[in-house]
């Protein structure tokens, strides 16, 4: 079971590369979204007793995360006829190489950061260069859709923490993370879609305009 | 006939019957029997060239334990040696290039060039990743011996390394989505365009170092894949041969699914290639 | 010793007889080339004994306070680098007597010829020096003279600019290394290097602030990022053999120091170690970028340096970190790598300098994008150079692969070593780059300069350079081939220093390193006859088959002229393309497109220094009005200090 976790785990650090490294935004929110079941399926594999609680958790992360959101976000590219490139601010290659930098010193922390419980030293790591990544995308990526992607990439990372508290907390922080987030994105994208009806445009440094 | 079987495989998936198996072995023989034409601005290094192409991948397959045991030539640090050698094979490909003077030599040695450092650190990274798992510093002790590569405890950092070696393998055997070693537009080609003006003996000899290079990383990458140290002899060499077809039936598969990369893409992809063997040693250094 | 002080003064000789026998320059070149081989020999024996497991008593000169005696020897270390003193200085200063004033002219060459022989001794002496004042002083002396050789051609403005750059930057460094010993030998009890190693512990902070300043200063002198910049002006506008010397020698000695300092103070903290590992793969990597967006053959080679130091650095913070962290295997593995990869680019890079100056000297012009063809009319240049670039690379069967394979080792061993010392793996990483751009940019060298077809009419015209010049170079290149193929003879003395730097025995675990040493050295010896074998061969299938010679295939294009070959530029384009704005490329275009112009900038001193410096002058500026030249203020100033001083010591001196 150990090593399914970590297959998991490696997994969702590999699409997050893959969202660093694409020119497709369509890719990336597919990226997320697979990223999204994968964290999904974590809780079964890191507890196999199935309870209640953790199969609850699973499907609504799946439902949430893997196919509401990122449906949600095609159709807003759809609708608000979106150009399909990311447009960074930062080059591919030098994002790929900040990531990599990123899950060096995740690991280098996850190392000495004192989490209670036994948990595989890639949960942690996974959960901070998920959360560095995520960053990342909203700092280096100028188009607002993109950055959607970025919040839930840090969403992500903060879910995988989560997961080392499974036992203690109730699963209710999670909905309520979930929640949090799941109203954040449909604002974001309502306001996307408006935005672009108003401006042709969604640039988020244009976003300033809106000041008065 | 590695290059022969991912052009069959090819053909197959694209719905066509292809070329014979053993195409290259044809052209080979076919060229070795011509005439070659010189260009009169080369010089000596130009017809060295072919030579050293040859000569550094047979001896880097020197450096791996082909039987799943030993090599012919290991030594400490060996790994080093089997980069370099693959490295002075491309520095006098590229000086052959620039030795005819012309733009479109130049611009397939720049490619090469560009390209084969950009591929470097994550080969050498695949190696960090074999070394940490295996505890060892020669080739023949990462691949070959009895203990091998601990798959139980490393498995996630070796997959990454092979990923990486496989990406490696793309850009050094001139595959797609790096090269497509079927066009035979100029401006597009890297390695044919680099080797445009060697003909007749010449041009067989960099064919089939080329293939033997592709040979080179499928055998190395096979090497990690499976280890064969316990199993008797013929059987590791017959499991290396079956390994050395699945990866050219796998370049085959992958050419035929994707489309080379615009040029300036290609970087990026090679840097994914480091990304991926730096990933695994980070969970190498981890665990 | 003593025999290395009578080879010392041999060369000095030879510098008298250049500046005595001005008025018949025949004699005085051919008594001070003899002179100067001689000396070199001399001198370099006792350093070949040492290395081969003899020892050498010091000298002591009494000199009275405050300098205290002057002392000199020759450990292990000294050794090493008089030898790479001696070796690429030797060859430098016979091709300077047929490439300097060779051709008639011979206005300052007799001084040039004095200058450099004295130049030469004081290397010799900084390595031998064994107390803060001789060493001091051996230091000025090289960083001065070599700031008159650097000038020679000081007709011309851009050589004044990089000869004070130059002046400027080296001063800074000595400042910084006059504190450095005053701050550790500052409690008093003697200005030798033994006393001050007795000293060693008694640092506060583990002698952080004595390896900073050891850092900063000798690595002002050997040119590490970002304390570079006055290095590639330097180095291009010196005339070729000062270049060769510069390049090969002077800026080693800032590493000589460096290991100095680390052999006298014992283990480094693991700060430093990762500092110095982190400032070598900057070093290595940017340097080497910055090489391959150069047009100017010497730049070339002059930024090629910097990428070597940092090849140096990565060995040496290896070391450091092996001596840290307490894993002896990967502390002289570290230190040895540097100090052989020290050895390696004095020789191969004196012999691409060489080179390069042989081939300006035939067409006249440093721009790669004006040469061509010239291995043609340069046979001979052209095989040395190639050899030179083969063994910078880093590849088998030379030198450089060698030392490059010894630091690779230490890394590796670091790697799988346990603790934190496993992120030295960082350095593989560097390591790996750097070769990987190395290849490039010879590749484009070579290729540029000597294949293809020339670009201009100097090209065209090119010839091969006199025997005179082409000896020390294949000297040069002899001993790069000669490492190259019995490596054993060069990486085990290096590992005994390795060990006497760490001040450990060498540790056990280090016989694989012996073994794997052996079976490199066949396995190159089977790489060059296997390349022999088949070339041969080769050329008996060819003799058989109808051979034509035409023109190089233009794909159809009728109009093919010189000026369509791939230039330096367009070689170099798309790797620097990928690395962005790291490679400091500034490309203009002109004439709504039609032409097009690239051209490199120096980033750190172009890019830094320069606009630091001007915002600093406007500053102080405003202070003008503060200088009116009226006595009695001038006086006020005095006393208001004078006050100042004396409350601070009031106040110091209060309980």
């Amino acid at each position: 079971m150990e090593r399914l976790a970590d297959l998991l785990l490696l997994l969702v650090l590999l699409f997050g590369f893959l969202i660093l490294g694409t020119t497709r935004l369509t890719t990336c929110i597919r990226a997320v979204a697979v990223q999204g079941g994968l964290l999904g399926l974590l809780p079964l594999v890191l507890r196999p007793q199935w309870s209640v609680h953790t199969l609850g958790l699973a499907a609504g992360t799946i439902l949430v995360k893997a196919i509401v959101l990122p449906w949600f976000l095609i159709w807003a590219i759809r609708e608000a006829a979106v150009r399909r490139e990311v447009e960074p601010r930062v080059g591919y290659v030098a994002s790929l190489v900040l990531g990599i930098l990123a899950v060096a010193v995740a690991g280098a922390v996850a190392v000495r950061l004192p989490v209670p419980g036994e948990h595989p030293v890639l949960l942690v790591t996974t959960s901070l260069a998920c959360v560095i990544m995520g960053l990342q995308v909203l700092a280096t990526r100028a188009k607002a859709l993109i950055q959607v992607v970025g919040y839930l990439m840090l969403e992500n990372g903060i879910y995988v923490f989560g997961l080392t508290s499974l036992d203690r907390v109730p699963f209710l922080v999670e909905v309520g993370v979930l929640l949090d987030v799941f109203v954040g994105v449909f604002i974001m994208g309502i306001v996307v879609f408006h935005i672009n009806r108003e401006f042709d445009s969604l640039d988020s440094a244009r976003l300033t305009e809106l000041r008065d | 006939m590695l290059p022969g079987v991912a052009a069959k495989t090819k053909a197959v998936l694209t719905g066509r019957r292809g070329a014979p198996l053993m195409q290259l072995y044809w052209d080979l023989f076919r060229l070795v029997r011509k005439g070659a034409v010189y260009s009169t601005t080369t010089t000596w290094i130009f017809r060295l060239a072919p030579v050293a192409g040859l000569v550094t991948p047979l001896l880097a397959l020197g450096l791996l334990p082909l039987d799943g045991r030993h090599a012919l030539f290991g030594f400490t640090g060996d790994f080093v040696g089997f980069a370099a050698l693959l490295a002075l094979g491309r520095f006098t490909l590229v000086l052959a290039a620039l030795d005819t003077g012309s733009s479109f030599e130049g611009m397939g040695a720049s490619r090469d060039a560009t390209f084969a450092s950009l591929v470097e650190p994550a080969l050498f990274l695949s190696f960090v990743v074999l070394a940490l798992a295996s505890g060892q510093l020669s080739l023949e002790g990462m691949l070959g011996g009895t203990q091998a590569l601990p798959w139980g405890a490393a498995a996630p950092a070796l997959a990454m390394a092979a990923a990486s070696l496989f990406f490696v393998l793309l850009t050094e055997a001139s595959r797609m989505p790096v090269d497509d070693p079927a066009t035979h537009l100029e401006l597009t080609m890297i390695h044919e365009v680099t080797v445009l003006d060697h003909s007749g003996p010449d041009l067989a000899l960099l064919l089939y170092g080329a293939a033997l290079r592709m040979a080179l990383f499928a055998a190395l990458l096979v090497g990690v894949l499976a280890s064969r140290g316990r199993l008797p002899g013929p059987a590791a060499l017959g499991l290396l041969v079956a390994g050395l077809l699945t990866v050219a039936v796998a370049v085959g598969v992958v050419e035929s699914s994707m489309a080379r990369f615009r040029l300036s893409r290609v970087p990026q992809f090679l840097v994914a290639a480091s990304v991926l063997a730096s990933l695994g040693a980070i969970l190498q250094l981890l665990s | 010793m003593n025999l290395c002080f009578w080879g010392l003064a041999t060369i000095v000789a030879a510098a008298g007889c250049a500046a005595v026998l001005r008025s018949r320059p025949v004699l005085a070149d051919r008594a001070y080339g003899l002179l100067v081989a001689v000396g070199c020999v001399v001198a370099a024996a006792p350093a070949v004994s040492v290395l081969a497991g003899g020892s050498a008593a010091d000298i002591q000169i009494p000199i009275p306070a405050p300098s205290g005696p002057w002392v000199f020897g020759l450990d292990r270390l000294s050794a090493a680098f008089l030898l790479v003193v001696l070796g690429p200085g030797l060859a430098s200063a016979l091709y300077g007597l047929r490439a300097l004033g060779g051709d008639g002219s011979r206005r300052g060459v007799a001084t040039a010829r004095a200058l450099f022989a004295v130049e030469l001794a004081a290397l010799a002496l900084v390595v031998l020096a064994r107390a803060v004042v001789p060493f001091l002083v051996a230091w000025e002396a090289m960083a001065v003279l070599a700031y008159f050789l650097v000038t020679f051609d000081n007709e011309r403005a851009e050589v004044r600019r990089a000869g004070w750059v130059y002046l400027v930057a080296t001063h800074v460094g000595t400042l910084a290394l006059i504190a450095l010993f005053a701050s550790w030998a500052g409690a008093g009890g003697g200005l030798t290097f033994d006393a001050l190693a007795s000293r060693a512990g008694s640092l506060p902070a583990r002698g952080a602030l004595v390896l900073c300043l050891a850092l900063f200063g000798f690595g002002l002198k050997a040119g590490l990022v970002p304390l570079h910049f006055w290095l590639p002006d330097a180095h291009a506008s010196a005339p070729t053999h000062v270049s060769a010397l510069m390049s090969g020698v002077v800026i080693k000695m800032g590493i000589y120091g460096l290991i100095r300092v680390v052999s006298l103070l014992g283990a480094p903290p693991a700060w430093w170690g990762w500092l110095v590992l982190v400032s070598g793969v900057l070093s290595g990597v940017l340097g080497v970028l910055w090489a391959l967006a150069q047009h100017d053959l010497k730049r070339l080679l002059a930024y090629h340096s910097v990428e070597n130091i940092g090849i140096i650095l990565i060995g040496l913070g290896t070391g450091a970190l092996g001596a840290a962290y307490g894993v002896p295997l990967v502390a002289v593995l570290g230190f040895a790598g540097a100090v052989l990869h020290t050895m390696n680019h004095a020789l191969f890079k004196s012999l691409l300098f060489l080179g390069a100056g042989a081939t300006v000297h035939a067409t006249g012009t440093r721009i790669m994008d004006r040469l061509g063809g010239l291995g043609r009319r340069m046979p001979f240049t052209w095989v040395s150079f190639l050899i030179g670039s083969v063994a910078i690379v880093g590849l088998p069967p030379l030198n450089g692969f060698v030392s490059e394979w010894v630091i690779y080792l230490g890394l590796l061993r670091g790697g799988t070593a346990g603790g934190s010392i496993r992120l030295v793996l960082l350095g593989v990483v560097g390591l790996a780059i750097i070769g990987g751009l190395a290849l490039a940019c010879f590749a484009k060298v070579c290729g540029v300069v000597f294949l293809g077809v020339p670009r201009s009419d100097a090209a065209l015209h090119g010839h091969e350079v006199a025997g005179g010049m082409l000896g020390p170079m294949f000297g040069l290149a002899g001993a790069c081939a000669f490492i190259g193929l019995a490596p054993g003879l060069a990486v085990g003395p290096a590992l005994v220093v390795g060990a006497s730097i760490a001040r450990i025995p060498f540790p056990a675990s280090g016989s694989e390193v012996f073994a794997g040493i052996v079976r490199l050295g066949l396995w190159s010896l089977v790489l060059v006859v296997l390349l022999a074998l088949g070339a041969v061969a080769w050329a008996a299938v060819r003799r058989r088959r109808s051979l034509t010679r035409a023109e190089t295939w233009g794909c159809g294009y009728a109009l093919q002229n010189e000026r369509m070959q791939y230039t330096a530029s367009s070689f170099a384009a798309p790797l620097l393309a990928a690395y962005g704005r790291l490679a400091g490329v500034h490309e203009t275009h002109a004439h709504g497109g039609r032409a097009f112009h690239s051209q490199a900038r120096e980033l750190v001193l172009d890019g830094a220094i320069l606009p630091a410096w001007s915002a600093v002058r406007g500053v102080l500026a405003r202070l003008r009005p503060l200088q009116h030249g009226r006595l009695w203020v001038y006086l006020l100033y005095v006393i208001a200090i004078l006050l100042l001083l004396l409350l601070y010591l009031a106040q110091g001196a209060s309980p």
